[in-house]
Protein backbone atom coordinates (compact mmCIF):
# COMPACT_ATOMS: atom_id res chain seq x y z
CA UNK A 1 0.00 0.00 0.00
CA UNK A 2 2.63 2.49 0.50
CA UNK A 3 4.46 1.60 -2.48
CA UNK A 4 1.08 2.75 -4.18
CA UNK A 5 0.77 5.81 -2.11
CA UNK A 6 4.58 6.78 -2.64
CA UNK A 7 3.88 6.02 -6.81
CA UNK A 8 0.78 8.20 -6.54
CA UNK A 9 2.86 10.97 -4.80
CA UNK A 10 5.64 10.62 -7.28
CA UNK A 11 3.36 11.34 -10.15
CA UNK A 12 1.84 14.17 -9.13
CA UNK A 13 2.07 17.45 -11.26
CA UNK A 14 4.15 18.93 -7.47
CA UNK A 15 6.81 15.98 -7.77
CA UNK A 16 7.42 16.55 -11.22
CA UNK A 17 8.00 20.13 -10.96
CA UNK A 18 10.54 19.61 -8.20
CA UNK A 19 12.21 18.40 -10.89
CA UNK A 20 12.81 21.12 -13.24
CA UNK A 21 12.42 24.57 -11.93
CA UNK A 22 11.58 26.12 -15.09
CA UNK A 23 7.99 25.29 -15.00
CA UNK A 24 7.84 27.38 -11.95
CA UNK A 25 9.04 30.34 -14.34
CA UNK A 26 6.70 29.51 -16.75
CA UNK A 27 3.88 29.10 -14.74
CA UNK A 28 4.55 32.11 -12.72
CA UNK A 29 4.79 34.10 -16.24
CA UNK A 30 1.76 32.95 -17.23
CA UNK A 31 0.07 34.16 -13.91
CA UNK A 32 1.79 37.14 -15.22
CA UNK A 33 -0.02 37.55 -18.43
CA UNK A 34 -3.26 36.70 -17.07
CA UNK A 35 -2.80 39.61 -14.80
CA UNK A 36 -2.32 41.66 -17.39
CA UNK A 37 -5.30 40.48 -19.59
CA UNK A 38 -7.73 40.54 -16.51
CA UNK A 39 -6.46 42.90 -14.72
CA UNK A 40 -4.81 45.71 -16.97
CA UNK A 41 -7.16 44.47 -20.14
CA UNK A 42 -4.29 44.44 -22.32
CA UNK A 43 -5.63 42.60 -25.21
CA UNK A 44 -7.61 40.01 -23.31
CA UNK A 45 -9.47 38.26 -25.77
CA UNK A 46 -6.29 36.90 -26.78
CA UNK A 47 -3.63 37.37 -24.10
CA UNK A 48 -6.32 35.40 -21.79
CA UNK A 49 -6.46 32.38 -23.90
CA UNK A 50 -2.52 32.82 -24.68
CA UNK A 51 -1.83 32.62 -20.51
CA UNK A 52 -3.87 29.94 -20.39
CA UNK A 53 -2.70 27.89 -22.42
CA UNK A 54 0.59 28.73 -21.79
CA UNK A 55 -0.45 27.48 -18.19
CA UNK A 56 -1.98 24.26 -19.18
CA UNK A 57 0.95 23.25 -21.67
CA UNK A 58 3.68 23.78 -18.53
CA UNK A 59 1.49 21.65 -15.97
CA UNK A 60 3.92 18.72 -15.98
CA UNK A 61 2.00 15.73 -16.27
CA UNK A 62 -1.22 16.47 -17.75
CA UNK A 63 0.05 15.83 -21.64
CA UNK A 64 -1.89 18.48 -23.75
CA UNK A 65 0.77 19.56 -25.35
CA UNK A 66 3.92 17.74 -27.00
CA UNK A 67 5.92 20.18 -28.75
CA UNK A 68 8.32 16.92 -29.27
CA UNK A 69 5.35 15.17 -31.40
CA UNK A 70 5.81 18.86 -33.23
CA UNK A 71 9.48 18.73 -33.65
CA UNK A 72 9.40 15.24 -35.04
CA UNK A 73 6.60 16.24 -37.43
CA UNK A 74 9.03 18.88 -39.01
CA UNK A 75 12.04 16.50 -38.76
CA UNK A 76 12.78 15.31 -42.91
CA UNK A 77 14.18 11.38 -41.37
CA UNK A 78 11.65 11.25 -38.74
CA UNK A 79 8.35 9.08 -39.37
CA UNK A 80 6.30 11.28 -38.33
CA UNK A 81 7.50 14.03 -40.77
CA UNK A 82 4.50 16.05 -41.80
CA UNK A 83 2.03 13.19 -40.59
CA UNK A 84 -0.92 14.54 -39.25
CA UNK A 85 -2.21 11.12 -38.17
CA UNK A 86 0.14 10.62 -36.19
CA UNK A 87 -0.63 13.82 -34.40
CA UNK A 88 -4.13 12.68 -34.02
CA UNK A 89 -3.27 9.29 -32.56
CA UNK A 90 -0.70 10.73 -30.38
CA UNK A 91 -1.59 14.15 -29.37
CA UNK A 92 -3.38 15.83 -26.42
CA UNK A 93 -5.70 18.12 -27.12
CA UNK A 94 -3.99 20.83 -27.15
CA UNK A 95 -1.61 19.05 -30.22
CA UNK A 96 -4.70 18.37 -32.16
CA UNK A 97 -6.01 22.18 -31.86
CA UNK A 98 -2.71 23.07 -32.61
CA UNK A 99 -3.49 21.74 -36.63
CA UNK A 100 -4.92 24.55 -37.15
CA UNK A 101 -1.98 27.18 -36.90
CA UNK A 102 0.00 24.77 -38.17
CA UNK A 103 -1.77 24.63 -41.41
CA UNK A 104 -2.16 28.41 -41.51
CA UNK A 105 -6.20 27.83 -41.18
CA UNK A 106 -7.16 30.32 -37.85
CA UNK A 107 -4.85 33.19 -39.07
CA UNK A 108 -7.06 33.01 -42.06
CA UNK A 109 -10.54 32.57 -40.58
CA UNK A 110 -9.51 35.33 -38.17
CA UNK A 111 -9.16 37.38 -41.47
CA UNK A 112 -12.29 36.96 -42.77
CA UNK A 113 -13.44 38.15 -39.43
CA UNK A 114 -11.37 40.84 -39.90
CA UNK A 115 -12.73 41.98 -43.08
CA UNK A 116 -16.19 41.41 -42.07
CA UNK A 117 -15.52 43.86 -39.18
CA UNK A 118 -13.30 47.13 -41.15
CA UNK A 119 -14.91 49.45 -43.12
CA UNK A 120 -12.08 50.44 -45.91
CA UNK A 121 -13.81 53.49 -46.86
CA UNK A 122 -11.83 56.33 -45.53
CA UNK A 123 -8.96 53.76 -47.89
CA UNK A 124 -11.24 54.18 -51.04
CA UNK A 125 -11.99 57.71 -50.46
CA UNK A 126 -7.86 58.56 -49.96
CA UNK A 127 -5.90 56.18 -51.18
CA UNK A 128 -2.66 58.27 -50.46
CA UNK A 129 -3.36 56.26 -47.51
CA UNK A 130 -1.78 52.82 -48.81
CA UNK A 131 1.89 54.38 -49.09
CA UNK A 132 1.58 55.36 -45.35
CA UNK A 133 0.55 51.86 -44.91
CA UNK A 134 3.54 50.82 -46.96
CA UNK A 135 6.17 52.49 -44.97
CA UNK A 136 5.26 51.55 -41.72
CA UNK A 137 6.15 48.20 -42.86
CA UNK A 138 9.72 49.89 -42.91
CA UNK A 139 10.38 48.12 -39.56
CA UNK A 140 9.81 44.76 -40.59
CA UNK A 141 12.69 44.74 -42.74
CA UNK A 142 15.12 46.77 -40.83
CA UNK A 143 14.50 44.22 -37.40
CA UNK A 144 15.08 41.80 -40.34
CA UNK A 145 18.68 42.82 -41.25
CA UNK A 146 19.16 43.38 -37.46
CA UNK A 147 17.53 39.50 -36.00
CA UNK A 148 20.12 38.95 -39.08
CA UNK A 149 23.09 40.34 -37.31
CA UNK A 150 22.12 38.80 -34.03
CA UNK A 151 22.56 35.44 -35.28
CA UNK A 152 19.29 33.99 -35.86
CA UNK A 153 18.72 32.44 -39.08
CA UNK A 154 16.94 34.18 -42.22
CA UNK A 155 14.06 32.11 -41.46
CA UNK A 156 13.74 33.18 -37.70
CA UNK A 157 14.79 36.99 -38.66
CA UNK A 158 11.15 37.47 -41.18
CA UNK A 159 9.20 35.81 -38.49
CA UNK A 160 10.67 38.54 -35.54
CA UNK A 161 10.84 41.31 -38.33
CA UNK A 162 6.93 40.88 -39.19
CA UNK A 163 6.51 41.53 -35.28
CA UNK A 164 6.66 45.49 -36.77
CA UNK A 165 3.54 45.05 -38.76
CA UNK A 166 1.84 44.56 -35.69
CA UNK A 167 -0.86 42.44 -36.60
CA UNK A 168 -1.07 39.33 -34.81
CA UNK A 169 -2.72 36.80 -37.06
CA UNK A 170 -0.30 37.44 -39.67
CA UNK A 171 2.78 36.91 -37.07
CA UNK A 172 1.29 33.91 -36.35
CA UNK A 173 0.61 32.89 -40.02
CA UNK A 174 4.22 33.87 -41.14
CA UNK A 175 5.88 32.34 -37.88
CA UNK A 176 3.64 29.12 -38.32
CA UNK A 177 5.12 28.25 -41.90
CA UNK A 178 8.99 30.24 -41.62
CA UNK A 179 10.14 29.30 -37.64
CA UNK A 180 7.09 27.26 -35.93
CA UNK A 181 9.84 27.04 -33.04
CA UNK A 182 9.68 30.99 -32.59
CA UNK A 183 5.75 30.91 -32.23
CA UNK A 184 4.91 31.20 -28.35
CA UNK A 185 7.33 34.49 -28.26
CA UNK A 186 6.67 35.94 -31.61
CA UNK A 187 3.01 35.89 -30.80
CA UNK A 188 3.35 37.23 -27.41
CA UNK A 189 5.73 40.01 -28.75
CA UNK A 190 2.86 41.10 -31.46
CA UNK A 191 -0.08 41.02 -29.16
CA UNK A 192 1.63 42.54 -26.10
CA UNK A 193 2.99 45.87 -28.62
CA UNK A 194 -0.33 45.76 -30.04
CA UNK A 195 -1.74 46.12 -26.13
CA UNK A 196 1.11 48.94 -26.05
CA UNK A 197 0.17 51.08 -28.46
CA UNK A 198 -0.76 53.98 -26.59
CA UNK A 199 2.02 53.49 -24.83
CA UNK A 200 4.66 53.24 -27.09
CA UNK A 201 3.50 55.56 -29.98
CA UNK A 202 3.15 59.09 -28.50
CA UNK A 203 6.43 59.52 -27.57
CA UNK A 204 7.55 58.89 -30.94
CA UNK A 205 4.99 60.42 -32.65
CA UNK A 206 5.76 64.01 -30.77
CA UNK A 207 9.64 63.75 -31.38
CA UNK A 208 9.22 63.44 -34.94
CA UNK A 209 6.46 66.12 -35.24
CA UNK A 210 6.08 69.93 -34.51
CA UNK A 211 3.26 71.28 -32.93
CA UNK A 212 2.63 73.12 -35.86
CA UNK A 213 2.45 69.67 -37.92
CA UNK A 214 0.61 68.09 -35.35
CA UNK A 215 -2.08 70.86 -35.65
CA UNK A 216 -2.61 70.44 -39.17
CA UNK A 217 -6.03 70.14 -40.23
CA UNK A 218 -7.17 68.06 -43.06
CA UNK A 219 -9.70 68.23 -45.54
CA UNK A 220 -13.30 66.06 -45.05
CA UNK A 221 -12.94 62.80 -46.83
CA UNK A 222 -15.42 61.99 -49.95
CA UNK A 223 -18.15 60.31 -49.29
CA UNK A 224 -18.21 56.65 -50.81
CA UNK A 225 -20.61 54.94 -52.61
CA UNK A 226 -21.51 51.17 -52.15
CA UNK A 227 -20.67 50.12 -55.37
CA UNK A 228 -17.28 51.08 -54.78
CA UNK A 229 -17.11 49.54 -51.47
CA UNK A 230 -18.27 46.31 -52.76
CA UNK A 231 -16.03 46.35 -55.75
CA UNK A 232 -12.76 47.47 -53.61
CA UNK A 233 -12.44 43.91 -51.96
CA UNK A 234 -12.83 42.20 -55.12
CA UNK A 235 -10.39 44.26 -57.38
CA UNK A 236 -7.60 43.95 -54.25
CA UNK A 237 -8.19 40.73 -53.71
CA UNK A 238 -7.47 39.64 -57.37
CA UNK A 239 -4.69 42.00 -58.06
CA UNK A 240 -2.76 40.98 -54.86
CA UNK A 241 -3.21 37.38 -55.47
CA UNK A 242 -2.03 37.86 -59.22
CA UNK A 243 0.79 39.65 -58.37
CA UNK A 244 2.12 38.09 -55.43
CA UNK A 245 0.13 34.41 -54.63
CA UNK A 246 1.69 33.22 -51.38
CA UNK A 247 0.18 36.97 -49.79
CA UNK A 248 -3.55 35.31 -51.35
CA UNK A 249 -4.27 33.38 -48.31
CA UNK A 250 -4.47 36.28 -45.96
CA UNK A 251 -5.51 39.07 -48.49
CA UNK A 252 -7.88 36.75 -49.80
CA UNK A 253 -9.81 35.77 -46.51
CA UNK A 254 -9.44 39.54 -45.71
CA UNK A 255 -11.23 40.40 -48.73
CA UNK A 256 -13.95 37.42 -48.57
CA UNK A 257 -15.41 39.09 -44.96
CA UNK A 258 -15.14 42.94 -46.03
CA UNK A 259 -16.88 41.77 -49.52
CA UNK A 260 -19.75 39.85 -47.44
CA UNK A 261 -20.04 42.99 -44.84
CA UNK A 262 -20.52 45.73 -47.55
CA UNK A 263 -22.34 43.51 -50.37
CA UNK A 264 -25.46 43.56 -47.65
CA UNK A 265 -27.02 40.59 -48.74
CA UNK A 266 -24.99 37.62 -46.90
CA UNK A 267 -26.09 39.54 -43.46
CA UNK A 268 -26.24 36.48 -41.22
CA UNK A 269 -22.96 35.21 -43.36
CA UNK A 270 -21.58 38.80 -42.16
CA UNK A 271 -22.43 38.35 -38.51
CA UNK A 272 -21.46 35.23 -38.16
CA UNK A 273 -18.00 35.43 -39.12
CA UNK A 274 -17.90 38.72 -37.17
CA UNK A 275 -18.83 37.00 -34.11
CA UNK A 276 -19.47 33.23 -33.21
CA UNK A 277 -16.59 32.30 -35.79
CA UNK A 278 -14.39 34.63 -34.78
CA UNK A 279 -14.96 34.39 -30.98
CA UNK A 280 -14.52 30.27 -31.67
CA UNK A 281 -11.28 30.71 -33.60
CA UNK A 282 -9.44 33.35 -31.62
CA UNK A 283 -10.30 30.66 -28.34
CA UNK A 284 -8.57 27.65 -30.17
CA UNK A 285 -5.64 30.09 -31.67
CA UNK A 286 -5.09 31.83 -28.21
CA UNK A 287 -4.51 28.34 -26.44
CA UNK A 288 -2.72 26.72 -28.43
CA UNK A 289 -0.24 29.34 -29.60
CA UNK A 290 -0.25 29.89 -25.96
CA UNK A 291 0.59 26.34 -25.47
CA UNK A 292 4.19 26.15 -27.72
CA UNK A 293 5.38 28.43 -24.94
CA UNK A 294 7.27 25.45 -23.15
CA UNK A 295 10.02 25.77 -21.12
CA UNK A 296 12.84 24.51 -23.03
CA UNK A 297 11.25 26.73 -26.11
CA UNK A 298 10.95 29.83 -24.32
CA UNK A 299 13.23 30.31 -21.34
CA UNK A 300 15.66 31.50 -23.33
CA UNK A 301 17.96 34.40 -24.15
CA UNK A 302 16.22 34.15 -27.71
CA UNK A 303 13.19 34.75 -26.58
CA UNK A 304 14.41 38.12 -24.68
CA UNK A 305 15.99 39.46 -28.04
CA UNK A 306 12.78 38.70 -29.91
CA UNK A 307 10.77 40.72 -27.09
CA UNK A 308 13.79 43.56 -27.36
CA UNK A 309 13.32 43.06 -31.56
CA UNK A 310 9.61 43.06 -31.15
CA UNK A 311 9.58 46.87 -29.76
CA UNK A 312 12.44 47.79 -32.34
CA UNK A 313 10.08 46.81 -34.98
CA UNK A 314 7.15 48.24 -33.99
CA UNK A 315 8.65 51.60 -33.04
CA UNK A 316 10.31 51.66 -36.25
CA UNK A 317 7.20 51.15 -38.19
CA UNK A 318 5.34 54.12 -36.51
CA UNK A 319 8.53 56.18 -37.33
CA UNK A 320 8.45 55.06 -40.91
CA UNK A 321 4.69 56.35 -41.36
CA UNK A 322 4.90 59.57 -39.76
CA UNK A 323 8.03 60.46 -41.77
CA UNK A 324 6.39 59.56 -45.29
CA UNK A 325 3.51 61.63 -44.31
CA UNK A 326 6.09 64.71 -43.77
CA UNK A 327 8.07 63.73 -46.72
CA UNK A 328 4.60 63.85 -48.71
CA UNK A 329 3.73 67.20 -47.49
CA UNK A 330 6.77 68.86 -49.27
CA UNK A 331 4.92 67.72 -52.48
CA UNK A 332 1.33 67.93 -51.93
CA UNK A 333 -0.74 70.70 -51.85
CA UNK A 334 -2.91 69.09 -49.52
CA UNK A 335 -1.32 68.71 -46.40
CA UNK A 336 -1.35 65.57 -44.44
CA UNK A 337 -1.26 65.61 -40.77
CA UNK A 338 1.81 62.93 -40.08
CA UNK A 339 -0.06 61.97 -37.02
CA UNK A 340 -2.16 59.77 -39.43
CA UNK A 341 0.96 58.18 -40.53
CA UNK A 342 1.92 56.07 -37.37
CA UNK A 343 -1.26 53.97 -37.82
CA UNK A 344 0.27 52.74 -40.45
CA UNK A 345 1.08 49.90 -38.04
CA UNK A 346 -2.03 47.83 -38.15
CA UNK A 347 -2.99 47.45 -34.92
CA UNK A 348 -6.66 48.25 -35.83
CA UNK A 349 -8.48 50.70 -34.68
CA UNK A 350 -5.76 51.23 -31.45
CA UNK A 351 -3.31 53.38 -33.62
CA UNK A 352 -5.92 55.31 -35.42
CA UNK A 353 -7.33 56.36 -31.76
CA UNK A 354 -3.66 57.30 -30.70
CA UNK A 355 -3.64 59.41 -33.65
CA UNK A 356 -6.68 61.32 -32.86
CA UNK A 357 -5.70 61.43 -29.06
CA UNK A 358 -1.98 62.86 -29.72
CA UNK A 359 -3.40 65.29 -32.58
CA UNK A 360 -6.12 66.44 -30.67
CA UNK A 361 -3.05 67.54 -27.46
CA UNK A 362 -2.36 70.30 -30.01
CA UNK A 363 -5.64 71.34 -31.38
CA UNK A 364 -8.74 69.88 -29.21
CA UNK A 365 -11.19 70.96 -32.14
CA UNK A 366 -9.04 68.24 -34.39
CA UNK A 367 -10.48 64.93 -35.47
CA UNK A 368 -8.20 62.61 -37.16
CA UNK A 369 -9.69 59.77 -36.40
CA UNK A 370 -11.05 58.97 -39.78
CA UNK A 371 -8.36 60.10 -42.09
CA UNK A 372 -6.60 57.80 -39.76
CA UNK A 373 -8.31 55.13 -40.07
CA UNK A 374 -7.40 54.97 -44.10
CA UNK A 375 -3.55 53.90 -42.99
CA UNK A 376 -4.18 51.54 -40.37
CA UNK A 377 -6.56 49.52 -42.51
CA UNK A 378 -3.68 50.28 -45.10
CA UNK A 379 -1.33 48.81 -42.45
CA UNK A 380 -3.37 45.39 -42.48
CA UNK A 381 -3.07 45.36 -46.34
CA UNK A 382 0.79 46.14 -46.31
CA UNK A 383 1.12 43.76 -43.18
CA UNK A 384 0.09 40.98 -45.45
CA UNK A 385 1.75 42.02 -48.35
CA UNK A 386 5.19 41.83 -46.92
CA UNK A 387 4.40 38.49 -45.22
CA UNK A 388 3.49 37.02 -48.67
CA UNK A 389 6.71 38.30 -49.77
CA UNK A 390 8.78 36.98 -46.74
CA UNK A 391 7.26 34.17 -47.27
CA UNK A 392 7.62 33.77 -51.31
CA UNK A 393 11.96 34.93 -50.53
CA UNK A 394 12.60 32.82 -47.46
CA UNK A 395 9.95 29.28 -47.59
CA UNK B 1 25.36 33.12 -32.13
CA UNK B 2 26.04 37.09 -31.04
CA UNK B 3 27.05 39.80 -33.16
CA UNK B 4 27.13 39.94 -37.06
CA UNK B 5 28.11 35.55 -37.87
CA UNK B 6 30.23 35.14 -40.80
CA UNK B 7 28.12 32.32 -41.91
CA UNK B 8 25.29 34.83 -42.80
CA UNK B 9 24.91 35.05 -46.37
CA UNK B 10 24.29 38.40 -46.24
CA UNK B 11 24.04 39.54 -50.24
CA UNK B 12 20.88 37.50 -49.74
CA UNK B 13 19.50 39.02 -46.97
CA UNK B 14 20.60 42.42 -48.20
CA UNK B 15 18.75 41.50 -50.95
CA UNK B 16 15.38 40.00 -49.82
CA UNK B 17 15.31 43.50 -47.24
CA UNK B 18 15.67 46.42 -50.10
CA UNK B 19 13.50 44.20 -52.36
CA UNK B 20 10.97 42.97 -50.21
CA UNK B 21 10.47 46.74 -48.91
CA UNK B 22 10.61 47.64 -52.43
CA UNK B 23 7.89 45.12 -53.75
CA UNK B 24 5.33 46.32 -50.76
CA UNK B 25 5.91 49.92 -51.41
CA UNK B 26 5.34 49.05 -55.63
CA UNK B 27 2.79 46.90 -54.71
CA UNK B 28 0.68 49.08 -52.79
CA UNK B 29 1.51 51.86 -55.28
CA UNK B 30 -0.19 50.08 -57.58
CA UNK B 31 -3.70 49.34 -55.53
CA UNK B 32 -3.01 53.34 -54.78
CA UNK B 33 -2.91 54.19 -59.08
CA UNK B 34 -5.80 51.44 -59.51
CA UNK B 35 -8.21 53.38 -56.47
CA UNK B 36 -6.82 56.67 -58.42
CA UNK B 37 -8.93 55.14 -60.93
CA UNK B 38 -11.50 53.33 -60.06
CA UNK B 39 -12.56 56.92 -57.73
CA UNK B 40 -12.30 59.16 -60.83
CA UNK B 41 -14.44 56.60 -62.70
CA UNK B 42 -17.16 55.93 -59.72
CA UNK B 43 -16.91 59.48 -58.06
CA UNK B 44 -21.03 60.37 -56.59
CA UNK B 45 -22.26 62.82 -58.61
CA UNK B 46 -25.32 65.05 -58.21
CA UNK B 47 -27.86 66.02 -60.98
CA UNK B 48 -28.88 69.92 -60.30
CA UNK B 49 -30.70 71.60 -62.84
CA UNK B 50 -28.82 74.18 -64.66
CA UNK B 51 -30.20 77.55 -64.48
CA UNK B 52 -30.51 79.47 -68.07
CA UNK B 53 -30.57 83.06 -67.97
CA UNK B 54 -31.42 84.44 -71.64
CA UNK B 55 -31.73 87.93 -72.43
CA UNK B 56 -34.71 87.95 -74.57
CA UNK B 57 -36.45 86.14 -71.97
CA UNK B 58 -35.78 85.29 -68.41
CA UNK B 59 -37.41 81.66 -68.14
CA UNK B 60 -35.97 78.75 -66.29
CA UNK B 61 -35.02 75.54 -68.84
CA UNK B 62 -35.34 72.90 -66.68
CA UNK B 63 -34.58 70.08 -69.06
CA UNK B 64 -30.76 70.56 -68.98
CA UNK B 65 -28.86 69.34 -67.04
CA UNK B 66 -24.91 69.81 -65.61
CA UNK B 67 -23.38 67.23 -63.16
CA UNK B 68 -22.44 69.12 -60.10
CA UNK B 69 -20.37 67.85 -57.26
CA UNK B 70 -21.79 69.28 -54.06
CA UNK B 71 -18.92 69.66 -51.12
CA UNK B 72 -19.62 67.72 -48.03
CA UNK B 73 -19.83 71.37 -46.04
CA UNK B 74 -23.14 72.46 -48.33
CA UNK B 75 -24.69 68.79 -47.68
CA UNK B 76 -24.16 69.29 -44.13
CA UNK B 77 -25.89 72.82 -44.00
CA UNK B 78 -28.71 71.39 -46.46
CA UNK B 79 -29.16 68.47 -43.88
CA UNK B 80 -28.77 70.76 -41.04
CA UNK B 81 -31.93 73.44 -42.73
CA UNK B 82 -33.72 70.08 -42.65
CA UNK B 83 -33.69 68.49 -39.79
CA UNK B 84 -34.36 71.90 -38.13
CA UNK B 85 -37.36 72.97 -40.05
CA UNK B 86 -38.70 69.62 -39.37
CA UNK B 87 -37.82 69.68 -35.60
CA UNK B 88 -39.54 72.79 -35.64
CA UNK B 89 -42.86 70.72 -37.28
CA UNK B 90 -42.87 68.29 -33.58
CA UNK B 91 -44.30 70.13 -30.07
CA UNK B 92 -41.59 69.96 -27.51
CA UNK B 93 -42.10 66.63 -25.38
CA UNK B 94 -41.41 67.30 -21.39
CA UNK B 95 -38.74 64.20 -21.75
CA UNK B 96 -39.89 63.37 -18.30
CA UNK B 97 -40.41 59.29 -18.11
CA UNK B 98 -43.34 58.06 -15.59
CA UNK B 99 -43.72 54.56 -15.17
CA UNK B 100 -46.84 53.85 -14.09
CA UNK B 101 -47.33 50.88 -12.10
CA UNK B 102 -49.53 48.20 -13.39
CA UNK B 103 -50.96 45.89 -10.53
CA UNK B 104 -53.06 43.01 -11.74
CA UNK B 105 -55.23 41.67 -9.21
CA UNK B 106 -55.81 37.90 -8.82
CA UNK B 107 -58.88 37.36 -10.43
CA UNK B 108 -59.71 33.00 -11.76
CA UNK B 109 -60.20 34.59 -14.49
CA UNK B 110 -56.46 35.30 -15.49
CA UNK B 111 -55.05 32.66 -13.37
CA UNK B 112 -52.40 30.75 -14.36
CA UNK B 113 -53.31 27.52 -12.49
CA UNK B 114 -56.36 27.57 -14.33
CA UNK B 115 -54.92 27.62 -17.95
CA UNK B 116 -56.01 25.75 -20.80
CA UNK B 117 -53.74 23.13 -20.30
CA UNK B 118 -55.01 22.80 -16.50
CA UNK B 119 -58.47 22.08 -16.76
CA UNK B 120 -61.09 22.10 -13.75
CA UNK B 121 -62.15 18.22 -13.18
Amino acid sequence: MWNDILSFLQNTGFALIANDWRVVVMLLISFFLLYLAIAKKYEPLLLLPIAFGMLLTNLPGAGLFHSELWTAFLDENSPMFHNYGAIMREGGLLDILYIGVKAGIYPCLIFIGVGAMTDFGPLIANPKSLLLGAAAQLGIFITFLTANALGFSEAEAGSIGIIGGADGPTSIFLTSKLAPNLLGPVAIAAYSYMALVPVIQPPIMRALTTKKERAIRMKQLRSVSKTEKIIFPVMVATIVALILPDAAPLIGCLMLGNLMRECGVVERLSKTVQNELMNIVVIFLGLTVGATATAESFLQLKTLMILGMGIIAFGLGSAGGVLLAKFMNLFSKEKINPLIGSAGVSAVPMAARVSQQVGQESDPGNFLLMHAMGPNVAGVIGSAVAAGILLTMLG
Amino acid sequence: MILLTETANWSHIWMVTLIGFALVVCLLLILVLVLKLFGFIMKPRVRVPKVVHTEEKSEIKHDETVLVNLPANTTAAIAMALHLYYADIHDNEAHVMTIKKVERRYSPWNSKIYGINNLVK
